[in-house]
């Protein structure tokens, strides 16, 4: 203690400082604890802290003790059957099979969303023509509204409209598709077949969030000053070379931000699936992580068991967030700073 | 190297009436430096970016050398140009700024390593080439936007006020090496800035524009000496020149006490249309000191003495209230500004008497505001 006090001086120990003149010690000017200080810290530290512990930390640590029992759920008894819970998740097909499908939404969905809603937003601010000012394609206005319509819609709302859009016999892509004369689509099950039952919930997913980060790409690129994107241009970067060389660089870390957001959301997505498809899909293809959890809460009254799932589904979450700081890393973000 | 030629170039931004740049003829001969200098608004900045290809030409054409270029790309049009806030690229370190465009361009590794080291050692950027713009001093970057832009060795420079984020005393060395440094590459350069001093002590000729049109095109010495108009020769010196409305009778011009005489062929060139009245200004250093009496002299109270060491500058009105109305200057309307021997200068309270020196007097047609034939 008394070593890091020294340091805290701004002095070494056993050093006398040589010129001007010396100021009374730090330490004297600490304040008093008057009613007016007490009164701030409680409101704005105590209270917030207080909230935030029996309503944050308390269920995490509550999850995590009962993940360590068999309650029911229902019933006062429980008991401490230790790691017995994640043995058995791990020998669990039904949920290892659950984590495969969230792990391919995680890695499939953020990656195919941010990469249109790139594209999109680069075309709407950039990608006009290449003499004159610096604009994005004609009409950019109004794609840009249109664009953010899906995401107005509630989640579950987005879910139960591709249901029926996806319906087999009476829904409008089998219409169109046997209307174009493809007949063999006709009651084609687009999601009671295990082949497109993933492919075509990670289409809705995508759908519902595009017009969302393509908004927040687009604010990103406005704040590139406009002088950047015309000395690029000058320099004889076209489109594709000045979205590469310029905008991804400029604006990574709202990319890294928004693939850490839709990923978490991308590892849930519980609302989708469970509307699109209750059961689970087509041999549980699309059944995820969260809807095996609600089941076995809920529906098998295993408390203590989903409990160990939800910590699971956070650790897997919390690793995708590192991978994604990692990528971003080793990918030259560390160098955003600049030297000094 | 290449000429420029603007061809009757206009340019009518979207949703405005008036043109923000309005058939602007213009040669700039190859190798030479030209300073487009006028008030902010005056569509300098527009004819740059019209040349670069940043703005649409809305009619005219503009040729680089004798190729014709209204409608070729940014890219394809051979030059670089330097901006105000330097526009660097902030995720890249100096040497790839400076290497940007030759990488592009496909040059092999090592030529563009050599051609960023060669421009760095010109602008003493040696040691720097890793950093990374966020490093670096502000004189420093724009040394390095300079470098941009002579790396690729194009065919025409463009600076647009490239000076103006700088604080005074680096504006003023910079102004000269970058001076200097275009007189040894020899590039034709076409250079933008709203401060007459850099206009003036910069180009080889100076190019004047106002609301979009252009006012004169001329030597630094030819704009001092001649200005075309009214405008021209207010914005054009400092401090600006003094202007005056003076009635025309018996041959002289007459303000209050003031009866300067006219030459036989100024009065055949004033029209009906001026009612009778004519433009004359006389710079502040174009006076003189005299006693009271003196013929062609006037009065002025002083109000104001600006000592700068090397010159003094009386600020003062003429005696006669009325007549002060119809004078203005740089300090503003009513003020006439005089330089005085900077070893006595009168008192504030004074009244001075002084006489313009001959053949300084700039007489304009004041319906017009065009130059008389004196």
């Amino acid at each position: 203690m008394t070593l890091s006090g020294s340091v805290i001086d701004g002095q070494p120990p056993n050093q006398t400082t040589p010129t001007g003149p010396v100021p009374g010690p730090r330490r004297g000017r600490r304040r008093k604890w008057t009613l007016d200080r007490i009164s701030f810290f409680i409101v704005f530290l105590g209270l917030p802290l207080a909230l935030f512990l029996i309503f944050v930390i308390n269920p995490f640590i509550q999850a995590g003790y009962y993940s360590l029992t068999n309650w029911s759920g229902f019933s006062p008894e429980q008991e401490f059957v230790g790691l017995q819970n994640f043995i058995d998740l791990a020998q669990d097909p039904r949920f290892t099979n659950a984590v495969g499908n969230s792990v391919v939404l995680g890695l499939v969905v953020p990656f195919v969303t941010l990469t249109i809603a790139l594209i999109f937003a680069i075309l709407i601010t950039i990608g006009g023509a290449g003499r004159g000012q610096i604009r994005g394609v004609k009409g950019a206005g109004f794609y840009r509204v249109v664009s953010l319509f899906p995401y107005v819609i509630p989640g579950i709302a987005i879910g139960l409209i591709w249901r029926l859009i996806l319906d087999p016999s009476s829904g409008l892509v089998n219409g169109v598709l046997t209307g174009l004369g493809l007949d063999q689509f006709e009651s084609f099950a687009w999601l009671g077949n295990v082949t497109t039952a993933m492919p075509a919930s990670i289409f809705v997913i995508v759908w519902g969030f595009v017009g969302f980060y393509m908004l927040l790409f687009i604010a990103a690129i406005k704040g590139i000053p406009a002088e950047i994107y015309e000395a690029a241009r000058l320099d004889g970067a076209g489109r594709a070379r000045m979205s590469w060389s310029i905008t991804l660089p400029l604006i990574r870390d709202n990319v890294q931000t928004a693939y850490i957001y839709i990923g978490i959301m991308a590892l849930d997505a519980y609302v989708y699936m469970q509307a699109l498809n209750p059961q689970g899909g087509p041999d549980s293809s699309t059944l995820v992580m969260s809807q095996q959890l609600f089941r076995t809460a809920f529906a098998e009254s295993k408390f203590g068991y989903a409990s160990a799932m939800g910590v699971v589904i956070a650790l897997v979450t919390l690793v995708f967030a590192a991978l994604v700081f990692t990528v971003n890393r080793l990918a030259g973000g560390k160098d955003e700073g600049g030297a000094s | 190297m290449a000429t420029v030629t603007y061809d009757h170039a206009s340019r009518i931004y979207p949703g405005t009436e008036r043109p923000a740049v309005d058939a602007l003829n213009l040669e700039v001969e190859d190798g030479e430096f030209l300073v487009l200098v006028g008030p902010s608004g005056c569509g300098k900045s527009t004819s740059l970016r019209m040349l670069a290809g940043l703005e649409d030409v809305n009619s005219g054409r503009i040729l680089i050398g004798d190729r014709d270029v209204t409608d070729v790309q940014p890219k394809d049009r051979d030059i670089a140009m330097v901006f105000q806030n330097y526009a660097l690229y902030p995720h890249m370190s100096v040497a790839d700024n400076m290497g940007f465009a030759l990488k592009i361009a496909g040059k092999p590794k090592a030529e563009i390593r050599q051609r960023v080291e060669e421009a760095a050692k010109i602008l003493d950027l040696s040691e720097y080439l890793d950093r990374k713009p966020k490093a670096l001093s502000g004189g420093q970057r724009q040394r390095v936007a300079m470098g941009r832009a002579i790396v690729r060795q194009p065919q025409v420079f463009l600076m647009d006020e490239p000076l103006s984020n700088l604080d005074a005393k680096l504006r003023v060395q910079t102004r000269t090496q970058i001076a200097s440094l275009q007189r040894r590459l020899g590039v034709t350069t076409v250079y933008v800035t709203h401060d007459q001093t850099e206009a003036l002590t910069m180009g080889d000729r100076i190019c004047v524009l106002k609301d979009g049109v252009l006012q004169q095109v001329g030597t630094p010495r030819d704009m001092y000496d001649t200005p075309q108009n009214v405008f021209v020769a207010g914005f054009i010196g400092s401090p600006a020149m003094n202007l005056g409305s003076f009635k025309v009778a018996d041959g002289k011009a007459n303000l209050g006490g003031a009866h300067i005489p006219l030459t036989r062929t100024t009065l055949d060139a004033i029209t009906d249309e001026d009612k009778g009245e004519i433009t004359l200004g006389f710079r502040p250093e174009a006076t003189h000191l005299v006693s009271e009496g003196t013929e062609a002299s006037f009065g002025i109270r002083v109000n104001l003495v600006e000592e700068l060491g090397s010159d003094a500058f009386v600020y003062g009105e003429m005696l006669d209230k009325e007549a002060s109305e119809h004078i203005s200057s740089g300090a503003g309307d009513a003020q006439v500004i005089v330089r005085v021997e900077p070893r006595n200068p009168p008192m504030k309270g004074d009244t001075v008497y002084i006489q313009i020196e001959d053949g300084q007097k700039h007489l304009f047609s004041s319906a017009t505001g065009q130059r008389l034939p004196e």
